[in-house]
């Protein structure tokens, strides 16, 4: 067994933790871009329908991305889906709140000042990002391995 | 080469209770060594002593000459496999074997070979990817002997490793581990207090009672030969039986029996006229017929075999092992004679034997 086909041969025993791993860091960093959008004092603006509904997101995103980033863990295609799905929401809701709140005036000022709009953006952009990486590895780790596996029984048989 | 040499090792505890006594034994490489002996001998405590899980109060433990008597457990080159087997039960069995060799930083693909190599001699290859929960008792402790056998080390060290087990699983575990050791060579260090495992696997066997050796020697030896009234009651299955006789007359005396002897035995026992023996008699050396009775107070019928209890003389308990089936009562009367005897020396429990021997 050869140096490459050793390496694909210890993922039939060993778990995907990179894809895994860069999941739940999407969690941590949507978490931050949450903590840095709730905590600023912006009066009445964010008593709309849109705030609950971007509560029930943050906790329908955090339970998507974990359930995803544990069937990754273990190879499953489907899962890259999810991840690609959700790395898109990321990138979209940019357009929703922080570009909304920095672009809205109360009282001559922006809801979001300059600072919290960047780490905003910061945030969300680093977690969609490790959604898409962790979906690209999982995509490439399970397809090499499911053609591994397919040869190793070929073998067998 | 793995040749190992405890010399005069001693443990003494804080509490100055002493566990073992001058313990002198020499490994050679490839050898499975038995430490058997009850609960309480010291036998696990050599082990551990050997391990570098217990400091060695006094002697020296050398590893193919080195010694290694001061040196931390990691650095000594040897595996040990527990009685619990101590598995990471959130762990596949796959990353368990692959442990140790992770912690040192070893490159994944030889971990990876060296896996795969243990889980093939142990026939774990399909369970990689499970659990310990999901594995049958001789499965996990055979995963506990793969996680050893990555590390390669120049000694294995066994304690008790098939005691959780069955006696079925520990009868297939127990063949399990003896082509183990022919297939690795490897020197082994096995602790057990369970005389069938001893006498099965091992090359030689080191019998120990309250901290000291007793006989160390090859399992026909301990059976055939044994140094002391200990040694010939631990080892053997029923153990052997004993009376206390007088020599007279040529003759062995008990309460109520005697027993004749050959001239060779009575040559043997020339320096003990008049004094007291301890006769040993091996329920497998006993067989019917003879001028000695039993009185039959129950039987074991085993099918190949058939255990007889019963008292012989005035009230020495005595059990034969006959061959075949046998319907004997209580309070039915069995004459037999003895095959083969062994002689004591009551005062200091030694064997009596030629000087030679």
């Amino acid at each position: 067994m050869n140096e490459a086909t050793t390496r694909l041969d210890r993922m039939r025993y060993t778990k995907n933790t990179t894809s895994s791993r860069l999941a739940l860091l999407a969690i941590v960093c949507n978490v931050l871009f949450f903590i840095s959008l709730y905590k600023s004092d912006v009066g009445t603006y964010y008593y709309t329908i849109l705030i609950g509904a971007s509560i029930i997101y943050n906790l329908v995103f955090m339970l998507a991305t974990f359930l995803a980033s544990e069937g990754v863990k273990n190879y499953q295609k489907g899962y890259t889906w999810l991840l690609l799905v959700l790395g898109c929401g990321q990138i979209l809701r940019i357009f929703i709140y922080p570009m909304q709140g920095h672009n809205t005036m109360i009282g001559g000022a922006p809801v979001i000042g300059n600072g919290q709009f960047i780490r905003m953006i910061i945030y969300l952009s680093l977690s969609a990002a490790c959604l898409f990486v962790s979906a690209v590895i999982n995509w490439r780790k399970s397809r090499a391995l499911t053609a591994h596996i397919a040869s190793v029984e070929a073998v067998k048989a | 080469m793995a040749e190992l040499q405890l010399q005069h090792l001693d443990k003494i505890y804080d509490n100055n209770v002493q566990a073992v006594y001058d313990f002198n034994l020499d490994v050679k490489d490839g050898e499975l060594i038995v430490l058997v002996g009850p609960s309480g001998c010291g036998k696990s405590t050599t082990l551990r002593m050997v391990a570098g899980l217990e400091d060695i109060s006094r002697g020296a433990l050398l590893l193919d000459g080195k010694d290694i008597t001061q040196a931390p457990a990691k650095d000594r080159d040897m595996a040990m496999v527990f009685q619990n087997y101590a598995l990471y039960g959130h762990m596949t069995i796959y990353e368990n074997m692959a442990f140790s060799l992770t912690l040192r930083k070893e490159d994944p693909n030889v971990i990876h070979k060296k896996v795969l190599a243990a889980a093939e001699i142990l026939d774990l290859t399909s369970q990689l990817n499970k659990k310990p929960s999901q594995l049958s008792g001789g499965q996990r402790q055979r995963v506990a002997m793969g996680r050893s056998i990555v590390r390669n080390p120049k000694v294995f060290l066994f304690d008790e490793p098939l005691s959780n087990l069955d006696a079925k699983l520990r009868s297939a575990t127990r063949r399990e581990i003896l082509l183990l050791h022919k297939r690795l060579n490897a020197t082994i260090l096995y602790v057990t207090h369970d005389q069938t495992e001893a006498l099965t696997l091992a090359d030689r066997i080191v019998c120990m009672s309250m901290g000291h050796v007793q006989q160390v020697g090859t399992p026909l030896e301990l059976y055939d030969r044994p140094n002391n009234i200990f040694v010939a009651t631990f080892i053997g299955l029923p153990p052997m039986n004993m009376f206390e006789t007088v020599f007279e007359d040529g003759q062995l005396k008990g309460k109520g029996f005697s027993v004749e002897l050959t001239d060779e035995q009575k040559q043997l026992l020339s320096g003990y006229v008049h004094r007291k023996i301890t006769l040993g008699v091996r329920p497998e050396d006993i067989a019917e017929g003879g001028s000695l009775e039993i009185r039959v107070t129950n039987n074991e019928n085993l099918g190949m075999n058939t255990l007889v209890h019963g008292f012989l003389g005035d009230n020495f308990h005595i059990t034969a092992k006959l061959r075949g089936w046998s319907d004997n009562k209580a309070g039915d009367s069995l004459p037999v004679h003895f095959k083969r005897m062994h002689f004591f020396d009551p005062e200091t429990t030694n064997a009596i034997r030629k000087e030679a021997e």
